[in-house]
């Protein structure tokens, strides 16, 4: 049986009367990529926020790595990287100093810090750039930085939100890759995305939240087990779970 | 053929004119949208300020009016024994010349801001509206505010001179088209000079060095009645002298003066004269309008002003890893610091250094330092000590204390510059505040990292500061010793206080550097140093005045000061920030 690597619990986030996540609860194992989905405003984010420490939770636990992020937030932030949807990033540092400052930040040994930060820049195509500084850098530059720090500790768990959003087909492709070679090299990979080509290649179980609520969470033969309508595809999955009646008004005023 | 354009839209509307105004509407609802949902404090705040700011108008007006009457009294010229009417008859040039240079200088920045930083041009000009009517409702957004701020002084005036000379009534329509048409000539060569900066410079850099230039000029200028005071007969200028110079100024040769000029003969019924002067001005502005329009929306739909061709940025100096000592932190120091706790320290050194718009909130202390060194030096920095009628006792106790207080202003000055880097250690991390927050670092870290790249360059400031004021009034070693170690404990517990109201009131939604202190909490910081500043001062030098006073040796003073203000100011130092660990963990959650 794989570690269970991220665990929550009847996650709860309200924000006044407004109720953004509600009752969530999923695990999710070392060496598989979890896809975390849903549309806008369905609470994805503010999950995985929760999950990498910047939310607290109003109720309900979350466990990463065996660690309570509320309780043992250090260690649970020391087993995490993560990737926010926009790479905001600290403008005046090159991608090197960057890096260099997220290895302290992650206490990682110095004599170690040089080659793994050349691996990375190397590995993301960021080496000419790695003495500019970020402001400098392209969005899909940014985003391949802001993977690049959330990998400098090895984590045992990585989150991405909208990690693909922005980037060249190579650049995609190679983030792709590298989530996998995680995965199969132990780590849990959760990512949440809206492009479901991507999340139904890569992602060995999907969950699918809609208004705060988990509504699905399994394998893709499990997700078409649930929908009644026999749908084969996720998108058509994705839409008749989360309601796809309003794109399809919306396609018939567009055609 | 508009069924292939789409099956909605008309064909587009070419004409500018009606375009500049959709844009100008547009404008106007997100300004009035921005207004109706404001809070209602400040919705009564900005109605407040309007209506101050228009009976400020109206003051001007009446004063230039009376003043301007009384100037022109056969008593005034009997009593002054020098007639004005020259100089008075400058004064159009003058505002109108002022008008224009004021434009030319402060559109600068908001066209920058406008045409490149705004985010609004590409969708601007994607949609099917004339390119040149984006460029006309771009430059009229930027300027309006400058314009109405700049008229809200020269409108007043110059009307308060027409109606003091009795001028024609043409006078006043005249007035208000030759503002508005310096004003448009002077944004469409500011708009020139701003696409011909951005051909060098990328937008953000060129900003970021308006910003600097502009903060340092600003104080300095806030600052020059100081120095002029303290400068004193060095630089008087007498009556007679100034209005020979404004009178010179007021020359023909100087086309900008033609239209102060023209308005006054116009006024004064010299019809050939005064159509001829603004005539004259009105047509070169109008072609140099024109002609900016014209050369400015070719260049930046040509893409020779784009940004495009800007490449990135080297940063040669940080080739080199940043080591701790690049940041200014000696290794031993960076021994002793747990290695997040160095991380951020010399991350802040590095993002503090290398932008300019955070560079000129961090000089405006120095500067200040600088300034008052040199009025000191000039003073010989001795401390008034009274006409000497009081009591020995007094005069003594007095002078111990008031040497002292000069010392007092080394911590003034790391006043200033802990208010910025202190008060706003958290909120300058803005929208990257998640690196900090989703890494694993401990509260006290966190706090400790900020506490010492707030500390430290203050430390050095007041430092640098006290050398200068010790050797300028010749304070003794122990004098010296006890001043820094006195600045030391006053500086940290002021440390601890701002910093502690800078957790309070963090704010992480920032884009431009000089917005980041956006609620009042960081105020009332301030307001408390300034009350502990003198009380933790004082407790370190009020038992020296004591011990004179009761003829006790000075050592017992300097044992009570040291007890009582390394005591009061390692409680401000420590408690405050104790105060706030628990929301450090909350940070950028609302």
């Amino acid at each position: 049986m794989p570690e269970i690597l991220i665990e929550t619990r009847d996650l709860i986030k309200r924000y006044g009367d407004k109720v953004a996540v509600n009752s969530v609860s999923f695990e999710v194992y070392g060496g598989e990529v979890f896809g975390f989905l849903g549309p806008n405003g369905a609470g994805k984010t503010t999950t995985i926020k929760m999950i990498v420490g910047l939310l607290q939770p109003t109720s309900g636990t979350v466990k990463v790595a065996g660690y309570d992020v509320q309780s043992q937030p250090m260690l649970a932030k020391a087993s995490c990287g993560y990737v926010p949807d926009t790479p905001n990033l600290y403008a005046k540092l090159t991608g090197r100093e960057l890096l260099r400052f997220v290895s302290d930040l992650y206490n990682l040994d110095r004599s170690q810090v040089a080659r793994r930060i050349d691996e990375l820049l190397r590995m993301f195509d960021l080496t000419a750039a790695a003495n500019d500084t970020v402001d400098s850098y392209s969005h899909g530059m940014q985003q391949k930085a802001s993977l690049a720090a959330a990998l400098m500790h090895d984590p045992k768990v990585l989150v991405l939100d909208e990690p693909t959003v922005g980037l060249d087909p190579k650049s995609a492709r190679l983030i792709k890759d590298i989530l996998r070679q995680l995965a199969d090299r132990g780590a849990a990979v959760m990512l949440s995305t809206h492009i479901l080509e991507i999340a139904e290649r890569m992602c060995d179980r999907i969950g699918i939240i809609n208004k705060g609520q988990l509504i699905a969470v399994g394998t893709m033969d499990e997700l078409r087990t649930l929908d009644k309508t026999g749908q084969t595809s996720l998108e058509d999955i994705f839409l008749s779970l989360t309601g796809g009646a309003e794109e399809t008004e919306i396609a018939e005023i567009l055609k | 053929m508009n069924a292939s354009i789409s099956s909605f839209a008309h064909v587009p509307d070419a004409r500018v004119l009606p375009a500049v105004w959709k844009l100008l509407l547009l404008r106007l609802r997100i300004t009035w949208n921005s207004f109706r949902h404001a809070k209602l404090s400040n919705k009564i705040g900005i109605i407040f300020i309007t209506l101050m700011l228009l009976g400020f108008g109206y003051f001007i007006f009446s004063m230039s009016n009376l003043l301007l009457r009384f100037v022109r009294s056969p008593e005034f010229v009997q009593y002054a024994g020098m007639n004005l009417q020259a100089f008075l008859a400058s004064i159009p040039a003058l505002t109108l010349t002022t008008l224009f240079i004021g434009t030319l200088i402060t559109s600068f920045g908001v066209l920058l801001q406008a045409l490149y930083l705004s985010g609004d041009m590409d969708f601007l000009l994607a949609t099917p509206v004339p390119i040149r009517a984006v460029f006309v409702a771009k430059l009229l957004q930027a300027i309006l505010p400058n314009f109405a701020f700049i008229s809200l002084f020269g409108l007043p005036l110059l009307f308060g001179l027409g109606a003091s000379s009795g001028y024609h009534f043409l006078y006043y329509p005249l007035v208000i088209v030759a503002m508005i048409v310096l004003v448009l000539a002077a944004a469409g060569l500011s708009s020139l000079l701003v696409m011909l900066v951005v051909r060098v410079l990328p937008p953000r850099r060129a900003a970021e060095i308006l910003g600097f230039a502009g903060a340092i000029i600003g104080f300095m200028c806030g600052q020059s009645g100081n120095l002029a005071n303290s400068l004193g007969e060095d630089i008087q200028i007498s009556g007679t002298r100034l209005t020979g110079i404004l009178l010179l100024a007021n020359t023909r040769w100087l086309p900008l003066n033609w239209a102060g000029q023209g308005l006054v003969a116009l006024g004064e019924g010299h019809w050939l004269t005064g159509t001829l002067l603004l005539g004259g001005t009105l047509g070169l502005a109008s072609v140099a309008f024109g002609f900016a329009l014209a050369t400015a929306e070719r260049w930046y739909y040509s893409g020779w002003a784009g940004m495009q061709i800007v490449t990135r940025k080297k940063v040669t100096r940080s080739a080199r890893p940043a080591s701790p000592t690049a940041a200014g932190i000696g290794h031993g120091l960076a021994r002793l610091l747990p290695k997040p706790v160095l991380a951020i320290v010399q991350k802040d050194f590095l993002t503090l250094t290398r932008d300019l718009r955070n560079l000129s909130q961090l000089v405006t202390p120095v500067i200040f330092g600088v300034m008052y060194t040199f009025i000191m030096l000039r003073s010989g920095g001795e401390p008034s000590a009274g006409r000497g009628e009081a009591p020995d006792w007094f005069m003594e106790s007095f002078r111990l204390v008031l040497a002292y207080g000069n010392v007092g202003m080394s911590l003034f000055v790391g006043w200033m510059l802990l208010s910025r880097l202190s008060g706003m250690g958290f909120s300058q991390e803005g929208r990257n505040y998640w690196m900090l927050k989703a890494s694993p670092i401990r509260t006290s870290h966190l706090l400790a990292s900020k506490f010492i790249v707030a500390y430290l360059p203050t430390l050095g400031l007041g430092f640098v500061f006290l050398t200068i004021i010790s050797v300028v009034q010749g304070l003794s070693l122990l004098e010296f010793s006890y001043s820094l170690l006195a600045i030391i404990m006053c500086l940290a517990g002021m440390n601890g206080i701002l910093l502690s109201f800078g957790v309070a009131g963090a704010n992480f939604t920032w884009d431009d550097p000089r917005k980041m202190n956006a609620g009042v909490i960081g105020c009332f910081g301030q307001i408390l140093t300034m009350l502990y500043l003198p009380l933790s001062f004082g407790l370190f030098i009020a038992p020296l005045g004591f011990a004179k006073f009761l003829s006790y040796p000075i050592a017992y003073g300097y044992l009570f000061g040291l007890i009582f203000g390394t005591g009061i100011a390692l409680g401000f130092a420590l408690i405050p920030l104790w105060l706030v660990r628990k929301r450090v963990e909350r940070l950028a959650e609302e």
